[in-house]
């Protein structure tokens, strides 16, 4: 959660963390997600906001934020192991 | 106040030396007027003929060349233009300038060097102790000085490995073979010892920073390079806020009371966390303008420390800022190469 904290996020998708120069893209719902995250929502609490958000399944939206979790861990700014955001 | 600063390392080529950074850097500071005169030891140094930057330019005898040329040459330049301080960039020249800088004060030039007994501190056999006291790790290194040594520290540290002179020189080996030739090659260029280091991944970061020799600092900025040229030559990077790092980096001038410019190369590790430290660098990098450009000028800082003046503090820099290398040419008479090559001035 450090990591995710310090992050700079500006509303066109463009994530840039300080403390290792790396800079990502994302879309407008990898945005939201990772807004949630950042205020400490769980895993289960984003996907409810997804449903409510947007006009998606419940299971798309578990799956999306799964996906989306699992590559947040990859690029190092989840904890590997952690479950979700909290 | 105008100060007449000497800046070698003005072979703004492909393999930069760090001078034209620093005298930009000196140009842009506001409390103080530096008139630069680029020593140069080719007539064909690009800083020569960069004359918004370089106001003046005059060849220079190598340093190995002996004291008597060298000082003579920065007595000439002293008398016949005016030298008020030497910043020496170039590692060659680092030593006889620390040799011979109470000279060159009781002469009216000033400088503002790390003692010869810091500047040994650069050796790549010190940085395993250094690391240590300042908080961040090594790759495991063996220092070797014979075959039976080097096949000992290969199978310590495992393949693939960095040979690696003491002071010049890196090369990975991926075999007993290739290790054993890098080995020869180096000994036969810079002599013993040679280390064999283990090789990390990461990213490379480096710090550039100054110490004031009573353990402050005189401002400090850390950046990641993002593309580098075949030479390992940053061409593009970014400021960074690795706090550990630069937390390395205070403590080095603390600990060590660390007098003049100098650069920290590290690999950071972002999964482990672990910051490396790969070299330590006795002088400006070629970069150095970098941290100028967001707001830190360290080599101002320096000469304000030399002459007295008000020491300007630089408690922070913004993260995200980027760095853009670029070439560029220019178009000049064929007299200014002929002034520079017969009266050996521009």
């Amino acid at each position: 959660m450090e990591r995710l904290k310090q992050l700079a996020i500006n509303e066109e998708g463009f994530i840039f963390d300080p403390s290792t120069g790396e800079s990502f893209t994302t879309n407008k719902t990898g945005l939201f997600i990772l807004n949630l995250l950042k205020e400490g929502k769980s895993q289960e609490e984003i996907v409810e906001s997804l449903v409510s958000e947007y006009s998606v399944d419940r299971e798309t939206a578990e799956r999306d934020v799964i996906d989306f979790l699992e590559r947040l861990r990859s690029y190092n700014i989840l904890p590997k192991g952690e479950e979700n955001g909290d | 106040m105008e100060i007449k600063i000497g800046i070698s390392g003005i072979n703004a080529v492909d393999n930069p030396g760090p001078g034209i950074g620093v005298a930009k850097s000196l140009k842009e500071a506001k409390d103080f007027k530096a008139k630069i005169l680029g020593f140069a030891y080719d007539a064909m140094e690009p800083g020569i003929y960069m004359d918004w930057i370089v106001d003046k330019s005059f060849i220079f005898p190598y340093p190995s060349g002996g004291h008597d040329a060298f000082i003579q040459r920065l007595l000439y330049v002293k008398h016949t233009y005016g030298l008020d301080f030497v910043m020496p960039v170039l590692d060659a020249e680092l030593p006889v300038y620390i040799k011979y800088s109470e000279e060159l004060e009781r002469n009216g030039i000033k400088t503002f060097l790390p003692s010869l007994e810091q500047l040994k501190l650069r050796g790549k056999d010190r940085l395993k102790e250094i690391a240590e006291n300042i908080g961040i790790d090594t790759p495991a290194s063996e220092v070797v000085t014979s075959y039976d040594e080097l096949y000992k520290a290969i199978e310590k540290i495992g393949l693939p490995v960095m040979v690696k002179g003491a002071f010049y020189k890196a090369y990975r080996a991926y075999t007993t073979q290739e290790a054993v030739s890098y080995y020869n090659k180096i000994v036969a260029e810079w002599g013993y010892p040679v280390i064999l280091q283990q090789v990390v991944t990461g990213d490379e970061m480096n710090v550039v920073a100054a110490g004031d020799g009573e353990g402050n600092s005189l401002g400090m900025v850390g950046i990641k390079k993002m593309w580098i040229t075949e030479l390992g030559k940053i061409w593009t990077g970014i400021t960074v806020k690795n706090e550990k790092m630069l937390l390395a980096a205070r403590k080095f001038i603390e600990i060590y009371k660390w007098r003049g410019a100098f650069e920290l190369e590290c690999i950071v590790n972002n999964e482990t966390g672990k910051v490396y430290l790969i070299e330590i660098n006795p002088r400006f990098p070629a970069w150095s303008y970098f941290a100028t450009g967001v707001g830190v000028n360290i080599a101002a800082n320096i000469v304000r420390k030399a002459f007295g003046l008000t020491v300007v503090d630089y408690p922070d820099y913004e993260a995200g800022k980027l760095y853009i290398r670029y070439t560029d040419d220019l178009v000049t008479d064929l007299e200014r190469f002929q002034k520079i090559v017969t009266r050996g001035e521009s």
